[in-house]
């Protein structure tokens, strides 16, 4: 699974444009705060996964439904990770939480990041990501805004 | 032709140095692997073989106990009980990485260096099964050694 990182470069470039028809922050500011961005980010203050507590139930039956993505999904979570589902990746159902059916990765392994990293699976309901189950910790992350996915079923 | 030969013995040195992992590759040890009992999962932890942050080798923890050292072309793996466990190395900030483990399962754990503030410090991740084993066939296994 490919993960994109926030490009510290992009990033300081962004706060460091000044254009003097547009700006209404000095230039020592924009310094200022692109280099306290500069030394979060080499310091390794990356936001934390917000979760809470959830309570898995494991699919009781057995074999499970595995799917496959249609097309291309980005989930960008609050700690500024975007995380890429790739179209034609596998997903077998494992169970549910209360937000949603959870599945998790076939033959390969999906994480998400924030101050830490965390493996994950997919919490899908109505057709739509809502968050991820962090298998590691019994906890929930919920994203911002719910993304469309679309399944095909192989089995 | 001078220069070349103080590069190699510069280069030859600051490995000797900094320590990179010598060992058998797995090539050489994997039939000495044993099979995971029953119930249990199992770990291997590597490190692609850089000169980038050779010199920043810490501890690698498996739910607060040390399992290994990460080196640079090094790999080591440990077998438990299927649960939930947490992975970190001991450096400057502390980058945790939480993941389960089922029984009969292996999960790969990638661990390379970045730039801290003040020094260097060790990343771990989840790698994909396939690219992590195609990684450790050329490393040399890097057991922890009691002191």
């Amino acid at each position: 699974m490919a993960v994109a990182r926030p490009q510290p470069a992009g990033m300081l470039r962004a706060l460091v444009h000044i254009n003097p028809h547009e700006s209404c922050m000095s230039a020592s500011a924009r310094v200022l705060i692109a280099t306290a961005a500069f030394v979060a980010l080499l310091s390794g203050c990356a936001s934390p996964v917000r979760t809470e507590p959830v309570s898995f139930t494991p699919l009781a039956t057995q074999p499970a439904q595995v799917v496959q993505l249609r097309q291309e999904a980005t989930a960008t979570l609050a700690t500024g990770y975007p995380r890429t589902l790739k179209a034609g990746s596998q997903w077998r159902l494992a169970g549910s939480v209360a937000q949603g059916q959870v599945y998790r990765p076939v033959n390969t392994v999906f994480t998400i990041e924030g101050r830490h990293v965390h493996e994950a699976y997919l919490v899908v309901s109505s057709g739509k990501l809502l968050g991820f189950y962090l298998p590691g910790e019994a906890q929930y992350a919920a994203l911002e805004t719910p993304v469309p996915l679309s399944f095909g079923d192989l089995q | 032709m001078i220069r070349r030969l103080i590069l190699a013995a510069a280069l030859v040195s600051t490995a000797a140095l900094t320590g990179c992992a010598t060992g058998p590759k797995y090539s050489e040890m994997s039939s000495t692997i044993p099979a995971m009992k029953a119930g249990e999962g199992r770990v291997y932890f590597f490190r692609s073989d850089s000169m980038l942050g050779a010199a920043i080798q810490p501890e690698v923890r498996l739910n607060n106990v040390v399992v290994g050292e990460s080196k640079p072309g090094g790999f080591f793996y440990v077998d438990r009980p299927a649960g939930s466990f947490s992975a970190a190395a001991s450096t400057e900030t502390e980058k945790t990485l939480s993941f389960t483990l089922d029984a009969g399962e292996t999960k790969y754990v990638r661990t390379s260096p970045s730039m801290g503030l003040l020094v260097g410090r060790i990343q771990l991740e989840l790698e994909d099964p396939t690219k992590a084993m195609a990684e450790i066939q050329k490393l040399s296994f890097t057991p922890l050694v009691k002191k």
